[in-house]
């Protein structure tokens, strides 16, 4: 297996007014996937595809060399989710939530799971509607590791959580990864977190992954570079340009937005009669909200 | 140690991690045989990649700064005072690198900085 997930040309229309648009993603097995996009972009309706929560309109989903939903059983035994929002009955209490659960796993390991509701220290009589917000975070990052699935699909699992829960709950999630190697497909607001531990980096934006490459090309390749005397094309450039504008405050030359930088590359604007002045390094941030810019402006351009 | 490690930065993670050792072994900090944490304990630690620790410590190893004692853990390894020295104009080294793309930046040419580093080197050595 080289791809824990795999979609290809997946089309979904989710109203009239939203529609996933030729998804094709690949999750490496072993990788932490950081899943970016601005809200409404379509990350979470690409995760309930993956699970099988929604019937793509076109296109196909492979989870673990397996195909969705032919062989969702299977595949869900083998995958932990934690969805956007909580799934659990309130009326529970967590070691009823617990047991309820786990009655879907065959391979459920009752010491193992004992061990992480210590580790998260969950208050197993409190009722599951009680829980304080961190808690649920817990509980859910809890049932989803409990399982000890190969892969993790996790929607904003610390979203609206304090730092000292999100570091706990992170801590738990890098811990199993380390042990077990799973790989993980993680949505997340809080980019400087994926920036830590994530390996591989999809970018949804309007329906449309826009950009999927390893978090080290994603940070050393997208630059932002500052040039005087810029040629009206750059003609065979050893890179992809994907945004020019002027530079702010009147100072001379301009900004270009590109893609597939390397240092070696800077030797090519003397042979265009320009020259480079500055490299400015994107964190996964600035990455993320300049290829957002650069897609939509090509989008309004047709 | 680790404290300063910045995900932001367009170093890579693990060699941050490589450079924090390394500092630390040159500069006599950690001694021959300190045990290391564990790939596990530091990944969870440092709320990074484990795969980035791992290739924090291959690298460290195939420079000869730790030992993988299969089994048993990645352990510090006994340095010669020359390669600590090596390590020492390599850390100053970089040190200039970063000066000199800011000043490239900032459109400082070589002649400047070169006066304003003697005469910062000058009012050190007075002193």
């Amino acid at each position: 297996m080289s791809d824990a997930i795999k979609t290809s040309g997946l089309w979904y229309r989710a109203g009239p007014e939203f529609e996933l648009h030729d998804v094709s993603m690949s999750v490496p097995a072993g990788s932490v996937y950081g899943f970016l996009g601005p809200n409404g972009s379509g990350k979470t309706t690409t995760i309930r595809l993956l699970l099988g929560l929604h019937r793509v309109d076109r296109g196909d989903i492979s989870l673990l060399d397996r195909e969705v939903p032919k062989a969702m059983p299977e595949i869900l035994q083998r995958t932990g989710y934690v969805p956007e929002r909580p799934h659990l009955y309130p009326s529970l209490t967590v070691s009823e939530a617990v047991r309820y659960h786990g009655a879907f796993y065959e391979k459920w390991d009752e010491s193992w799971t004992d061990e992480l509701f210590d580790r998260f220290s969950l208050p197993p009589n409190q009722r599951v509607g009680k829980l304080s917000k961190g808690e649920t975070g817990k509980l859910l990052m809890a049932l989803a590791l409990a399982q000890r699935p190969e892969l993790l699909v996790l929607d904003e699992p610390t979203e609206g959580l304090d730092p000292v829960v999100r570091r706990d709950i992170m801590s738990a999630l890098l811990d199993y990864v380390s042990e077990q190697g799973a790989t993980v497909l993680i949505s997340s607001h809080l980019v400087h977190e994926l920036e830590r531990f994530c390996n591989w980096v999809g970018l949804m934006d309007q329906g449309r992954l826009i950009s999927e490459l390893p978090m080290e090309q994603f940070k050393n390749g997208i630059k932002r570079l500052r040039i005087i005397d810029p040629p009206n094309h750059y003609d065979d450039s050893p890179f992809e340009i994907l945004l020019r504008e002027p530079v702010n405050g009147g100072v001379p030359g301009e900004m270009i937005l590109v893609q597939g930088w390397h240092a070696d590359m800077a030797e090519y604007f003397g042979g265009v009669g320009a020259s480079l002045r500055e490299v400015v390094d994107l964190d996964l941030e600035d990455g993320f909200v300049e290829m957002l810019r650069a897609f939509r402006v090509q989008a309004t351009e047709g | 140690m680790f404290d300063r490690i910045d995900p932001r930065s367009p170093t890579p993670l693990y060699e941050q991690i490589a450079g924090r050792i390394r500092v630390a072994v040159a500069a006599g900090e950690l001694t021959e045989g300190h045990h290391l944490p564990s790939v596990r304990q530091l990944a969870a630690t440092l709320r990074v990649n484990p795969a980035t620790v791992v290739q924090a410590y291959r690298e460290l190893e195939r420079e000869g700064f730790v030992e993988l004692k299969h089994g048993a853990g990645t352990f510090v390894r006994g340095i010669s005072e020359e390669r600590k020295k090596g390590e020492r104009i390599r850390g100053a080294a970089e040190l200039v690198q970063e000066m000199l793309s800011e000043a490239a930046r900032l459109g400082v040419d070589g002649q400047d900085l070169r006066t304003a580093l003697d005469r910062e080197l000058g009012s050190v050595s007075h002193e």
